[in-house]
């Protein structure tokens, strides 16, 4: 098992988190942390630090939420 | 005009000339301005066929199909046309009425929350909160659900936004979407590996019918001289007569396919996904080979299969800068062996029909750009392996999700998107009595669509893998108490006929191919017929189980 700090930004759309979290789940990923914090009131973004770990290596995991519409940037740190 | 009004307004905009569905309470507001207006709506009797039919009109024509549906039951029953349309990657676009915006959450008469069902069956999804929404929405929905990689896209409308009236609403236009720009050192890498090479060979799939470069495919593999092979919705992509094609590859792939697979030293894969259906046990797939992976979708390089090169580009724009002739003569004879060796005997003796050699008949029969549809099991396979298709959109078949009940929508869909094109749907008595009900489609829009329905009063494939693998415990693929399918159908108004005997076989099909309208051909065949061949869970493609004769019980 790896643990994996992912420092997510998206536009905080109806659903976005729910999107977010629904890959990390179906791709095979469990959450450890999860902090979620909006950027600023107006332009509605949200910034997402999760603590992950799964045995699967964390480029499928990038790949997949890279896909997901409103995610405009992801950082993975081991 | 009121927020329904403007709907279909930018539908037409959007260049949509036919929409199928099914209404509801929570839609009434968009079935009014339906009334009269340009937009043609096609009118089914479930709405998993009306989104089936949606799937099968954007497969024939490589452009959105667009389905509507209420709220609650008639947004569930499109879940498994998304699926569908997620796992083959086909561009939908589907719209339902939800209930009015401040009862959302209190559980009102058919609510269901659309949106939480969509994240596991879309490529995105949209709840429009207020009508001013709009214009971006459907902008935004026809730009993601075309680009890159196509998919299914959901928009919920609650009733309220489609009743709000508004004078204007300012149009929107999508940012031009970002350029995919290929790697030149990859390429040229590319270009390398495949010069070097002794036994190449070219696995192609979806992605190439999806990003238009069938032409480019095929003058590649014309100057290359490469050898081929193609996965389910890949057929139709290479020229069957080319004279290095090797066919359908994996669980139920050619043998020669197969075997030149797991020999080759480069597996230039384009447009194809490595899916457990193809790579048998992925650790023993195609062992000698350095795999170069083409995919517009950067997910899928490197998913499965570890690829020496990694090429993230478009097809279309690719296959020309790697074409190059090669000099692999030896290879080229030893597949020329392969194909010539393990080439299909259709020695089946006895008067009863059977499927592949009247699959192969019907391929040599019909007008070459027909349009196959099927549905899944036995007679899906038989179809993909003894049946020629002059393009990938001719073959329209559920590949990734395999569900059953989409051949007959899906034949309604791809006949109302080419209304020149003969259209045959090949279906089998499990899958056929799915979306039975849409027969009443055909008889209304007086659809000349051609129905073979492969008869083994059994859920065929099932049955084949209970006697495989379960020890022949045949738990519930008992289907010996089906309608008379001849008379069924005839109630519709179509008319048909029930042929058991192979003598009966070429006055069957002069009829059927003779018919301006609508036609069912019922086919019983031998309940025990297996697919062949077969490469059993678990197994390498090259252990894969061949023809085997057995006992009628």
């Amino acid at each position: 098992m790896k643990k994996y700090k992912l420092n997510i930004e998206a536009h905080n759309q109806h659903g976005t988190l729910e999107r977010i979290l629904r890959v990390i789940r179906h791709r095979g990923f469990q959450i450890n942390s999860i902090n979620m914090n909006q950027l600023n009131n107006d332009t509605k973004t949200m910034k997402l630090k999760i603590i992950v770990h799964s045995n699967r290596t964390i480029t499928l995991l990038h790949s997949q939420l890279k896909k997901i519409i409103d995610i405009s940037n992801i950082q993975i740190q081991n | 005009m009121n927020g329904a009004a403007w709907l279909i307004q930018s539908l037409i905009t959007q260049g949509v000339k036919k929409i199928f569905g099914y209404p509801g309470g929570a839609i009434m507001p968009i079935y009014d301005a339906l009334y009269g207006s340009d937009l043609e709506h096609v009118l089914f009797r479930h709405e998993q066929g009306a989104i089936m039919a949606a799937i099968g009109y954007a497969r024939a024509t490589n452009s959105p199909g667009v389905c509507i549906a209420t709220s609650g039951p008639g947004a569930t029953n499109l879940i498994t046309g998304l699926a569908d349309a997620l796992l083959d990657s086909i561009p939908i676009i589907a719209i339902t009425g939800q209930v009015p915006s401040d009862l959302i959450g209190t559980d009102a008469f058919q609510e269901i929350d659309t949106i939480g069902l969509s994240f596991a069956c879309t490529k995105h999804s949209f709840l429009v909160n207020s009508i001013y929404e709009l214009p971006k929405i459907i902008s935004e929905a026809f730009n993601i659900a075309s680009k890159e990689r196509p998919g299914p896209i959901l928009i919920d409308i609650p009733k309220d936004v489609q009743l709000t009236k508004v004078e204007k609403l300012v149009p929107y236009f999508s940012r031009n979407q970002k350029k995919i720009f290929y790697s030149h050192r990859e390429l040229k890498d590319a270009q390398k590996l495949i010069k070097k090479s002794n036994k190449p060979i070219l696995y192609v799939g979806g992605g190439i019918g999806m990003s238009k470069s069938v032409l480019e495919l095929r003058k590649f593999v014309n100057i290359t001289g490469i050898p081929t092979v193609s996965t389910l919705k890949g057929l139709g992509s290479i020229t069957e007569n080319d004279p290095y094609y090797l066919g359908m590859l994996g669980m139920h792939g050619k043998k020669e396919a197969n075997l030149a697979v797991q020999e080759c030293d480069l597996l230039l894969a384009i447009g194809v996904r490595f899916d457990d259906r193809v790579t048998g046990k992925l650790d023993t797939f195609a062992p000698n080979a350095k795999v170069i992976h083409l995919d517009i979708d950067q997910a899928e390089l490197n998913k499965l299969r570890k690829a020496d090169i990694s090429l993230l580009g478009n097809a279309k724009e690719l296959l020309p800068k790697l074409t190059n002739p090669l000099n692999i003569s030896s290879w080229q004879k030893k597949i020329i062996y392969l194909k010539e060796k393990y080439k299909w005997v259709y020695d089946h003796t006895g008067e009863s029909i059977y499927a592949p050699s009247f699959l192969k008949q019907i391929s040599k029969k019909m007008p070459f750009d027909t349009i196959i549809t099927t549905d899944v099991g036995q007679h899906q396979m038989w179809a993909a392996q003894h049946m020629h298709f002059k393009y990938p959109e001719n073959f329209i078949t559920s590949s990734g999700l395999g569900s059953m009940g989409f051949g007959l929508p899906a034949a309604i869909g791809a006949q109302i998107a080419r209304p020149n094109s003969t259209v045959i749907c090949i279906s089998g008595d499990g899958s056929f009595m799915m979306n039975v009900q849409e027969l009443t489609t055909i008889k209304r829009k007086k659809l000349p669509i051609k129905i073979i329905l492969i008869d083994n009063q059994r859920l065929g494939m099932v049955r084949q893998w209970q006697e495989l693998f379960f020890k022949k415990r045949y738990s519930e693929t008992h289907l010996t108490d089906n309608p008379d399918f001849v008379i069924l159908v005839s109630s519709f108004n179509i008319p048909g006929m029930h042929i058991k005997k192979k003598s009966e076989i070429d006055g069957a099909l002069n009829e059927l191919f003779d018919q301006k309208g609508a036609y069912f051909l019922h086919v019983s065949i031998d309940e025990l017929e297996n697919v062949w061949p077969l490469v059993p869970p678990g197994s390498s493609n090259a252990e894969m189980i061949e023809k085997q004769s057995h006992e009628k019980i």
